[in-house]
């Protein structure tokens, strides 16, 4: 009996997460901060990682048009860390159904973007955004800036 | 089986009436979400009816982004300055039915209407249809000159500010066009490029309604 009443006071719970409705946040594509560690005082690459949400994609860095808004990471300058030139992945070619004589470079899922560093000895957190610009099947957003938090040690 | 016994047993079954009924529920909740999700590619929408559930057509973050906010009530007054320097607003249109437009450079299935929307305005220019393009864009009015002389764009464009943006519910979704019959009134929202051959043809039919709105 104490078991069944146990199940019952935690299904609630259980079927409040199912039913969640998606956040509100005003991003398209999100990034999950991960602790990173690299060798203190060489150069080395940090990864960055990205997911676009489903059923969206951004221009890549290399857009076909020049009309159309690239994905580039920009990143603070931050006290014991040099930072070099964002390494950006191929984008993907995609067409609107309604023309599909035009290619576009876009990423769409998950993609990954490399700053190569080199720190000093210790925990190093480097701040900065994404600025990308989304699209479904059908419309267009306007240009948003992810917010951007890299942590990561040098030892 | 004394009385207590039987309540004991009364209510083990009601208790697991419930979790079944709390697990079909999940169940079919789950599934009523995968099935809006898989139709989600697909978010050109037409808003005929003020009505329509709120957040239905908004991307992972807008829910109300794109739900017939003004449909039915007058369209917010601007008066806003065209790639000539000159100062337009919806108020020289009065009596004439409007589409209000707003595209971007940046928008792809915003320049695929737009030669669209010129020949509509020159095939209605006789009933008194009128277009105004308002570029929602940061980039620049050279930028947007060169896309609309690439579109051959002859019809007014316009270049926004806040208020306009902000009167007519942020345009967070693009394209957005805003029917406006004669009496001023806001008779149809669409947001979003329609896939397939349907996108050209439902857009004059709703120039056409938008004429026969208040009389010839």
């Amino acid at each position: 009996m104490t078991t069944l009443l146990a199940l019952i006071l935690l299904l609630p719970a259980q079927f409040g997460t199912l039913d969640a409705v998606p956040s509100r946040a005003e991003q398209f594509i999100s990034y999950t901060a991960q602790q990173q560690v690299v060798p203190a005082g060489k150069r080395a690459m940090l990864e960055l990682r990205f997911r676009v949400s489903d059923g969206f994609h951004v221009n890549s860095h290399m857009p076909k048009s020049e009309l159309l808004l690239r994905t580039q990471v920009e990143l603070d300058p931050a006290a014991g860390v040099k930072t070099g030139a964002v390494i950006y992945p191929p984008g993907k070619e995609f067409s609107f159904s309604f023309e599909p004589k035009e290619k576009l470079d876009v990423y769409t899922q998950e993609f990954v973007v490399r700053v190569p560093v080199e720190a000093a000895s210790g925990s190093h957190e480097l701040k900065g955004s994404l600025q990308y610009q989304a699209c479904d099947q059908a419309a267009c957003y306007p240009p948003k800036s992810l917010p951007l938090e890299v942590h990561f040690t040098a030892q | 089986m004394n009385s207590g016994t039987k309540r004991s047993a009364l209510i083990i079954v009601g208790m697991i009436l419930l979790v079944s009924l709390l697990l079909w529920s999940g169940v079919h909740n789950r599934r009523q979400r995968q099935l809006a999700m898989q139709q989600q590619p697909s978010r050109a929408m037409l808003m005929p009816d003020a009505a329509a559930p709120a957040g239905a057509m908004g991307g992972p973050d807008s829910g109300d982004s794109v739900t017939p906010k003004l449909q039915g009530k007058v369209a917010p007054a601007f008066t806003l300055v065209d790639l000539d320097g000159k100062k337009v607003s919806l108020a020289d249109f009065k009596g004439r039915p409007v589409l209000v437009n707003f595209w971007a450079t940046w928008c792809g299935p915003c320049k695929i209407e737009m030669p669209w929307f010129e020949e509509f305005s020159k095939k209605y220019a006789g009933q008194g249809f009128v277009i105004l393009g308002v570029a929602a864009d940061d980039a620049g009015k050279s930028v947007i000159a060169g896309v609309t002389k690439k579109a051959g764009v002859t019809y007014p464009v316009l270049l926004k500010d806040d208020k306009v943006e902000e009167a007519y519910g942020g345009v967070n979704y693009l394209p957005e066009s805003f029917y406006v019959d004669k009496t001023g009134k806001i008779m149809l929202e669409t947001a979003g490029l329609n896939d397939g051959s349907g996108g050209k043809d439902e857009i004059e039919a709703n120039i056409n309604r938008l004429i026969a709105v208040g009389g010839q």
